[in-house]
């Protein structure tokens, strides 16, 4: 069965969307920053080198639904459907990207949503069009719910068995008493079967409007490739604006978890500052870097050289309010990775030498533009900070003369250390996965 | 900073049958930056230019692949490459100097080649350079560090006998290859303790000679860039590198099969196919086939299936002369036995009737598709123009292979499936005390 019947309207005349004015952020030249033609955002960043596109679609819009009682899952099957759904004319989106020779991804965090797909350039202008006419006038089938529920389950099934998520998850569960962040993503399989199409629909229909879309196009692209979006449902109202974030509730005291799961595991989650806290932001993301950037952090480094077998990742989410420091590891001594997580934090709250501390960041500064290398790179960290609420501060926003890098630049070695003084110094949440649940504080 | 979140949902490019109707196909020809070559002297440098990168990537290629160890010298091109990395520059191994200096460098110990993989802003890339240079041209081989890189290379071979899909392609290259050049990259624990100072230092002087280096940049090659390259050439020795053979075993008609056990939860199965070196009239053709192989198996799925989540892939490697294809089957997902019987009927299919017009359409899309997904960050590219245009592709060597898979016809992917993969080797990974399917 087919879903609402849409008027969809494309854009034409191949006019390049307006500069960065008013509302719109600066995000440096050559980067074209502009309107949808039914509200929204459109950000176009052309680049040399491979020929491909990346085209995202990012959301603001809460994983668990709108409604008063969560739903974990809702947003990742919603997204699903609407992917996979055939409408009245033409393929799916799915099928339509794969055609293309391309790569389709959906990735739902606690508080947004990404469609992002990965396209040989050449396709890019045809995939901005199916993208956003399946997105921003949802046609939502009984089969595209029948085969989505099957992919959700089946990856539903797959990441419990990955460390990270589940870490994840307990960490988050754990900080945030409620609101999105307090639950899992993408949720159990029973949950999952359990949303019905009528409900995602009502969820896609709020979400996924252009008013709360942020389009970001980057890679061997036109300026004036924006020009392919289509206007939204025909009943749209384009001055409505996005999604209000979802208001976080942090927990006032936080416990020890302890988990089942298939390994030794363990993990370290404290909250630290929001988006709107830059400077602490950016030493957070300093100091994360400096501790676990993989291969080079020197907790990293020193995991590599002792416990070669060992996952150890670490890195700080930066988020509207507020950001959390997360951390997980696991491997055959999971005492003494924590042991070397711990002294890493240790280090991090004196101040460092100014030498060396010279040195960090200028590797930093190096890693901040080797993550923006390829055009996927670039439109992840524009739709990221652009649906967090601070574009501008997005890593490459101008190159490294924009916001980032000068608030980098403005970074000392007793700043930092006040900084990770002040959030470390509190109680983290500590999440232990074992096989076997031997003794627990606290169990989810 | 934005979370790194692992690509978990995936999707087929290939259902059971091929996709009719208007196609999606790009509409107009797909193109890298045209890479032009500098001459420094005798060593030849590539580069494609990405105007205005922030960031540039160089792949330095040294003749001293595994092609040039003996069976008694297995893993000492590792063990050089790992000296290098370790040499004290002002007191600081050269991999950490690198790092502080806000770079990275990497190697990558492959069939024909040993290649440094170095990577920082574009304005620091040449300096960086001349830094990798001063190891590169006088490493230390002394007892600690050969000590030291053993040490860490032995611990690297034994996480990779972990991993059930490595040990598989390795078992295959093993049986495919007449040279050494199917040897384990790192080494193994026996031969690596046999190896020392006296062996590097031997191996070094045949092989790390101005003739035998190459390099490919992507991204700006700058002025200071040149400039330190040249010196780096400068800094070896003259003199001819030797010429290997390379050579292949013929694979029999009774498809062998190989068995290794492992501590895994279930069988991995990797088919091994000869296959066409990227400067073949073939390469465009095993490029399709590649492609179709990889996911003419996948179980549906609206968005891209990742790695773990594939039952089937496909590895065209063309990193040793002469190339091979591997197909894999990963026992987890699917049933291996029933799997390999899949395989082998598509092989013989593709070689007994020319895909149809649609179809072919589809595949070279997908193929065209997947070529560029993989070769995105400047690291790939750099390697690949480095490899393609060593192997006969010409100096714009990514363009080139673009174009082989573009004029691939249906006629021609009959014939390479017909002159490639109906004969095959079988290597079975099988967890321990498991029957085999």
């Amino acid at each position: 069965m087919l879903g609402a019947f849409l008027v969809i309207a494309c854009v034409g005349g191949g006019s390049p969307a307006p500069a960065a004015t008013g509302d719109l952020p600066d995000l440096g030249p050559g980067v074209t920053v502009g309107h949808l033609p039914s509200g929204g955002t459109v950000i176009v960043r052309p680049a040399q080198g491979a020929p491909v596109a990346a085209i995202e679609l990012w959301y603001r819009a809460p994983s668990t639904g709108f409604g008063a009682k969560p739903v974990p899952a809702t947003a990742r099957l919603a997204a699903q459907i609407v992917a996979a759904s055939r409408p009245i004319v033409g393929d799916s989106l799915g099928k339509a990207v794969s055609a293309a020779g391309g790569r389709l991804a959906i990735s739902v965090y606690a508080d947004s949503v990404a469609i992002s797909a990965v396209v040989p350039a050449a396709a890019a202008r045809q995939i901005v069009k199916v993208l956003t006419t399946a997105f921003f006038a949802p046609v939502m089938t009984e089969d595209g719910y029948r085969d989505a529920v099957r992919d959700v389950v089946q990856e539903s099934q797959i990441s419990a068995y990955d460390p990270e998520t589940v870490a994840r998850d307990a960490v988050f569960g754990e900080l945030f008493t409620g609101g999105p962040q307090h639950f899992p993503s993408l949720g159990d399989p029973k949950g999952i079967a359990a949303i019905s199409l009528a409900d995602a629909r009502s969820y896609a229909t709020r979400a996924f409007r252009s008013q709360n879309a942020t389009l970001v196009v980057s890679g061997a692209v036109d300026p004036d490739i924006a020009s392919a979006a289509v206007a939204g449902r025909s009943g749209d109202d384009p001055s409505a604006g996005p999604e209000a974030p979802a208001a976080a509730e942090v927990a006032a005291t936080v416990e020890p978890v302890t988990k089942a799961f298939g390994e030794e595991a363990g993990s370290y989650g404290w909250v630290g500052p929001g988006i709107a806290s830059p400077r602490e932001a950016t030493a957070m993301d300093f100091i994360a870097d400096y501790l676990f950037r993989s291969d080079e952090g020197i907790v990293s480094r020193e995991v590599d050289d002792k416990y070669p077998e060992a996952l150890m990742l670490g890195q700080f989410i930066t988020l509207h309010d507020p950001g959390v420091m997360f951390v997980v590891y696991s491997g055959s001594n999971t005492a003494a990775l924590r042991a070397l997580v711990d002294n890493g934090f240790a280090t991090a709250q004196k101040a460092m030498d100014p030498a060396a501390f010279a040195s960090a960041l200028g590797a930093f500064k190096y890693h901040l533009l080797s993550d923006l290398q390829t055009p996927t790179q670039i439109a992840d960290n524009f739709g990221w900070y652009s649906v967090e609420g601070a574009a501008e501060y997005a890593p490459g926003a101008n190159g490294d003369a924009g916001t980032y890098f000068k608030t980098a630049d403005s970074l000392t070695p007793d700043f930092v250390a006040a900084v990770a003084q002040k959030y470390f110094g509190k109680t983290p949440v500590v999440v232990t996965l074992q096989p076997v649940v031997k003794e627990s504080v606290k169990t989810q | 900073m934005r979370p790194i979140v692992a690509l978990v949902a995936l999707c087929s490019l290939l259902g059971a049958a091929p996709v009719s109707g208007p196609s999606t196909a790009p509409e107009s020809t797909l193109r890298y930056p045209t890479a032009s070559v500098t001459d420094l002297g005798v060593t030849k440098v590539l580069s494609e230019n990405d105007a205005g990168a922030a960031v540039s990537g160089l792949q330095i290629f040294v003749a001293a692949g595994l092609d040039r160890e003996t069976p008694s010298t297995g893993g000492i091109s590792a063990l050089v490459a790992e000296s290098i990395l370790r040499t004290p520059i002002d007191g600081v191994p050269l991999r950490d100097a690198i790092a502080a200096s806000g770079g990275s460098l990497s190697y990558t110990v492959d069939g024909r080649s040993v290649h440094y993989y170095l990577e920082g802003r574009t304005e620091h890339l040449g300096a960086l350079v001349s830094l990798f240079a001063r190891a590169f041209s006088a490493p230390d081989f002394s007892v600690a560090t050969i000590g030291a890189a053993r040490a860490a290379l032995a611990t690297r071979q034994k996480e990779f006998e972990k991993n059930a899909l490595s040990v598989g392609i390795q078992m295959f290259r093993q049986t495919y290859y007449a040279t050494s050049a199917g040897g384990p990259a790192l080494g193994n624990v026996s031969t690596l303790a046999g190896l020392g100072t006296k062996d590097a230092v031997a191996f070094y002087g045949a092989t790390y000679r101005r003739a035998g280096v190459m390099a490919s940049v992507v991204g700006v090659v700058t002025p200071e860039l040149g400039d330190a390259l040249k010196a780096l050439s400068a800094g070896l020795s003259d003199g001819p590198v030797v010429a290997v053979q390379e050579r292949a075993h013929a694979i029999p008609a009774e498809a062998p099969r190989i068995v290794a056990h492992r501590e895994i939860p279930a069988p991995w199965v990797v088919v091994g196919y000869a296959a066409p070196a990227p400067g073949s009239r073939d390469f465009g053709a095993m490029l399709v086939l590649e492609a179709l192989l990889s996911d003419a198996f996948q179980r549906s799925s609206t968005t891209t299936l990742g790695f773990v989540e594939k039952p089937i892939g496909a590895v065209y490697l063309y990193d040793s002369t002469p190339a091979s294809l591997v197909v894999y089957v990963n026992g987890t997902q699917v049933d291996p036995s029933l799997a390999l019987r899949e395989v082998v009927v598509v092989a013989h299919s593709l070689s007994i009737k020319p895909l149809g017009a649609p179809a072919l359409r589809q595949f070279k899309t997908a193929a065209e598709g997947q070529f560029i997904s993989d070769s995105v960050n400047l690291s790939d590219r750099a390697y690949l123009l480095g490899t393609f245009a060593s192997q006969g592709l010409g100096d714009d060597a990514i363009n080139a292979a673009m174009a082989a898979l573009d004029r691939t016809t249906a006629a021609d992917v009959q014939r390479v499936a017909k002159n490639y993969l109906q004969r095959y080797i079988v290597a079975l990974v099988l967890p321990r005390q498991s029957p085999s399917p």
